[in-house]
């Protein structure tokens, strides 16, 4: 630590430079959208002061499911199989339930292969983030359509997607998502904020990041394109995520024009109003704001949908305090009586 | 006429959700209490309610416990299958028919006929439930047609209601009745009877899905994802229905985490899930749920995460025969998911090897670094069978190779998740949240360091690792039970249930003129004590309950080119329960061809 701080590399509240929380180089195309994600999540879990080895980095299959080896190089990860990424994470908070666990998922993992499984860990409010890449095509075997790409996205070649896109926000909020969030991958600040508040949720909190892909989906007949979404992005407001180790005074942001939202573990996600008055608690006025924004051909950003007050699948299994990965051995197995008895009930 | 004492079987036939199971297990459970050797087979429909059933009890003095070749008792309650039953029967023998039955009768002359007017009778006890009493009413009459002792009766109705006061009396009035319509219209006329033996029953009846439940639970099971599905979901409601009395503590809080996942696929990411975290995680299936699991049991396999599958075998393929028995998932277990693949499959034939392989089979995943199949089926679990009781594991938890502390973790010289630091093919691994090695686990090529490979010597490499590690497993995992006399130059190679009729099949066989050793395998991949058992035999029948003879194919492929030559396939499947006599006739029939 001493020598980290001759050299004045700036550190976070458990005094652990940046360069604890990066990882690998990256093998996507030279400016995918994804390597900016991957960026913010290493400076969200840097900046919310998680230790890195704490977390679980969880994925399925395709380009975004590859970004877990560029990020939190000291945390252990799991790149499964496609779309199931969730029923796994499962297993593993059954079993420590202490971990942060982080999933990056792609629109092909979540919309198409795996809806069924992200539904379900949805429905059981399964304590995790939820990262969703997505660009409205399967980058990994070059360029197909998928169940987000939106009605009259063109392809560089071949006919124009004429099915109807599938909404994951709208289909979360319809589930009773407890954290439901839209983003754009240009959006540094945002996603950050909204990054840092998911970590700090208690309870599925579903990111639904539009990620241009520049190498198959960057063209200006897609609504998924860069320059696409960067002109028709409506932000619902500008977040700024608070941790709990800062006192709310230090964010510079006028009293009247914000909304504080208190998260499971005390910090504060201030949603700074923009035009109009949203209010994430109300289901009926999210749902809204995405039907509006689809009727403009417009992408509606920020914090769309919470409610903190649901129990989290923790509650429901109704386990021991401890994770029960730390359980000794002997209190797994009943004793050696409680079968002498079993014993003896089955034979009176 | 000659008598015959304890030495029968009684076939009933009724229908589906009419209450009949509670009847014939009173049946079961009284003349165990007699001290008559017995067992009880259900055949069950896939239906709730009105499809037919039967219940098949077989009494044998000399411990058959495999459904005998034809019934020499037959009760009948439904009119579907009536005309059917009443015609499979022999002359000679019993028909116990309720009389009520609308335009069915017994028109017979070689049978002994005991037509009672069941409905009838029942409605006399108590209307509102008439369709129940009525099998209660043929329990009754049975008793007396046999002479069943009637505190046996009273001790297993008892048993069946558990303090259910009213149910209790009205079951002992059903049964009261039944007996003294006999008495009083009908005389016995027919040979059978059943006779009480001095013998104090030291032993209890119970399903092998129960004991697989119990085994799970002493095995220290941490997660169990399931998905409903016959004949495994009594494995998964077993270990619910334990967990608040085994597994919880003084708050109510439990050390078992339970979850109905949303399909089969869900459940087996669970169990991978559970297994990556450090935890001891399972599911328990059938066949089409095994179907589902296959990419997740390549990728349990190629990144080598513990995880324990317990397959309730049934008649396949697809939704096939669902509520019947067969031993056709063998070769989807031991080479399950694409690519090249092999994994250790625990085989039970006894209620007390369930209950072992239960726990061992977490030790097992822990210690081999790979999944593990329990290999049941339909007949073995869910089927009550005599059983002596349940022996406490004898070794400790076995959690394998997992670094959990930094100086052990600092001790080792290079460390690689895959690393094959023991020559064992057993790499080391630390978990989740411990800090140490991180790695991102993947289904994709690796090398030992765990880094993402395509490098071909780090992926032929790897693959031989494995297969060293599974084929170092061989001689660890149980051992083959051997029955060897002297001087046999045939073996009979069998697995699980098959354990049920091999006594049968043995003695008719040497009916036949054939004296027989036996080998009941008991894993895969299979023990060298197989090997030398089809070594010291002129001629091995592999006998297996399914069409194509999957474990010998897997001997052949595996067995050194000497001995393929001498392993011969006997296999047949028609979802009953294997009865000895047609396995016996096969093998005779193979042994002629074989053997000149």
């Amino acid at each position: 630590m001493s020598m980290r701080r001759e050299r004045a590399v700036k550190l976070n509240v458990i005094n652990e430079p940046k360069d604890s929380y990066t990882g690998g180089p990256s093998s996507l195309c030279p400016g995918c959208g994804h390597d900016l994600i991957s960026g913010m999540i290493i400076n969200a879990a840097w900046e919310n002061g998680v230790e890195p080895h704490r977390i679980a980095k969880m994925s399925g299959i395709g380009c975004s499911s590859k970004t877990p080896a560029y990020y939190l190089g000291q945390s252990h990860g799991f790149n499964t199989v496609h779309g199931r990424m969730p029923s796994v994470t499962t297993g593993a908070y059954a079993i420590n339930k202490d971990l942060l666990y982080l999933g990056v998922s792609g629109d092909g993992d979540s919309a198409s292969i795996g809806i069924g499984q992200l539904i379900h860990a949805i429905r059981r409010n399964m304590d995790m983030v939820y990262i969703i890449e997505n660009n409205g095509v399967y980058g990994l075997t070059k360029g197909q359509y998928s169940a987000t790409a939106d009605v009259g996205s063109k392809k560089r070649k071949g006919p124009s997607n004429e099915l109807q896109p599938i909404d994951l926000c709208a289909l979360a909020i319809n589930l009773g998502c407890t954290f439901v969030a839209r983003s754009f991958s240009g959006s540094r600040k945002q996603l950050t904020s909204l990054l840092r508040a998911a970590m700090s949720h208690k309870g599925f909190a579903l990111l639904d990041v539009i990620s241009p892909c520049v190498t198959f989906n960057n063209n200006d007949e897609s609504m998924k394109s860069f320059s696409y979404v960067k002109e028709n992005e409506m932000t619902l407001h500008m977040a700024d995520y608070i941790p709990h180790f800062n006192p709310i005074e230090e964010v510079d942001v006028p009293e009247g024009h914000y909304r504080d939202i208190e998260l499971h573990d005390g910090s504060t996600i201030r949603l700074e109003t923009i035009s109009e008055e949203h209010d994430p608690s109300d289901a009926v006025a999210a749902l809204t704001a995405l039907h509006e924004a689809d009727k403009g051909a417009k992408h509606v950003t920020g914090l769309l949908y919470f409610d903190p007050t649901k129990p989290s699948l923790a509650e429901d299994l109704d386990l021991v305090e401890k994770p029960l990965l730390d359980l000794e051995d002997s209190e797994l197995r009943p004793s050696k009586e409680s079968l002498d008895a079993l014993n003896s009930e089955f034979l009176s | 006429m000659e008598k015959v004492i304890n030495d029968f079987t009684i076939n009933i036939a009724t229908a589906n959700g009419t209450g009949s199971q509670s009847a014939n297990l009173i049946l079961l459970e009284s003349l165990f209490d007699m001290g008559v050797p017995v067992s009880g087979k259900n055949l069950f429909p896939s239906n709730i309610s009105g499809l037919p059933t039967w219940y098949i009890l077989r009494l044998s003095e000399n411990g058959y416990q495999a459904p005998g070749d034809r019934a020499h008792i037959q009760i009948m309650v439904n009119p579907d299958t009536w005309d059917d039953d009443l015609e499979s029967l022999e002359p000679g023998s019993v028909v116990i028919w309720n009389s009520n039955t609308k335009n069915k009768t017994v028109d017979r002359e070689d049978v002994f006929s005991y037509p009672i007017p069941m409905t009838k009778l029942a409605r006399g006890i108590n209307s509102k439930l008439a369709k129940l009493v009525t099998n209660i009413i043929y329990v009754g009459a049975l008793a007396e047609i046999l002479g069943i002792d009637q505190d046996c009766l009273n001790l297993a109705v008892n048993k069946q209601f558990k303090g259910k006061e009213s149910a209790i009396n009205l079951n002992i009035q059903a049964i009261l009745s039944g007996r003294e319509y006999f008495r009083e219209n009908l005389e016995k006329i027919d040979p059978y009877s059943v006779a009480k033996r001095d013998i104090t029953q030291s032993k209890f009846f119970i399903e092998g899905n129960e004991a697989v439940a119990l085994g799970c639970i002493y095995g220290g099971c941490q997660m169990l994802a399931w998905y409903p599905i016959t004949p495994s979901s009594s494995i998964a409601e077993g270990i619910i229905a334990y967990i608040p009395k085994l597994r919880t503590d003084e708050n109510g809080k439990a050390n078992l985490a339970v979850i109905q996942a949303e399909d089969e696929l869900a459940a087996a990411g669970m169990v991978l899930g559970a297994g990556w975290a450090g935890g001891r995680g399972m599911t328990a299936t059938s066949g089409p749920g095994i179907s589902l699991m296959q990419e997740f049991i390549g990728l349990a396999y190629f990144a080598e995460i513990p995880s324990v599958f317990w397959d309730v075998n049934r008649v396949g393929p697809s939704t096939g025969l669902p509520t019947r028995t067969q031993q056709s998932d063998i070769a989807m277990l031991y080479e399950g998911s694409h690519g090249d693949t092999q994994h250790i499959v625990l085989i039970p034939g006894t209620i007390e090897e369930c209950f072992e392989f239960g726990w061992y089979a977490f030790d097992c995943t822990e210690r081999f670094q790979t999944p593990v199949f329990g290999l049941s089926d339909l007949d073995l679990g869910m089927n009550k069978w005599a059983c002596a009781g349940f022996e406490y594991p004898s070794i400790d938890m076995d959690r394998g190779k997992v670094v959990r502390e930094r100086e052990v973790f600092e001790a080792f010289e290079t460390f690689g998740r895959y690393l094959d630091i023991d020559g064992d093919g057993i790499p080391y691994r630390t978990l989740p949240g411990s800090g140490m090695d991180p790695i991102l686990y993947r289904g994709t090529g690796h090398n030992p360091m765990g880094v993402y490979s395509e490098k071909p010597d780090d992926y032929h490499d790897l693959m031989n690792r494995l297969k060293k590690k599974i084929d170092n497993s061989r001689d660890k995992l149980p051992a083959p039970i051997l029955r060897e006399g002297e001087d046999a130059e045939i073996g009979i190679l069998y697995l699980g249930s098959m354990e049920n009729s091999i006594q049968e099949i043995d003695d008719i066989l040497l009916d036949f003129g054939h004296n027989v050793h036996q080998c009941r395998i008991r894993a895969l991949p299979y023990h060298p004590e197989v090997e030398s058992f089809i070594r010291r035999h002129k001629a091995t029948i592999v006998l297996e309950i399914n069409r194509d003879g999957q474990l010998h194919g897997i001997l052949r492929k595996e067995l050194p080119d000497d001995l393929v030559t001498k392993v011969h396939s006997v296999a047949y499947s028609d979802g009953l329960p294997p009865r000895a006599r047609i396995y016996a006739t096969l093998i005779d029939k193979k042994l002629k061809e074989v053997m000149q």
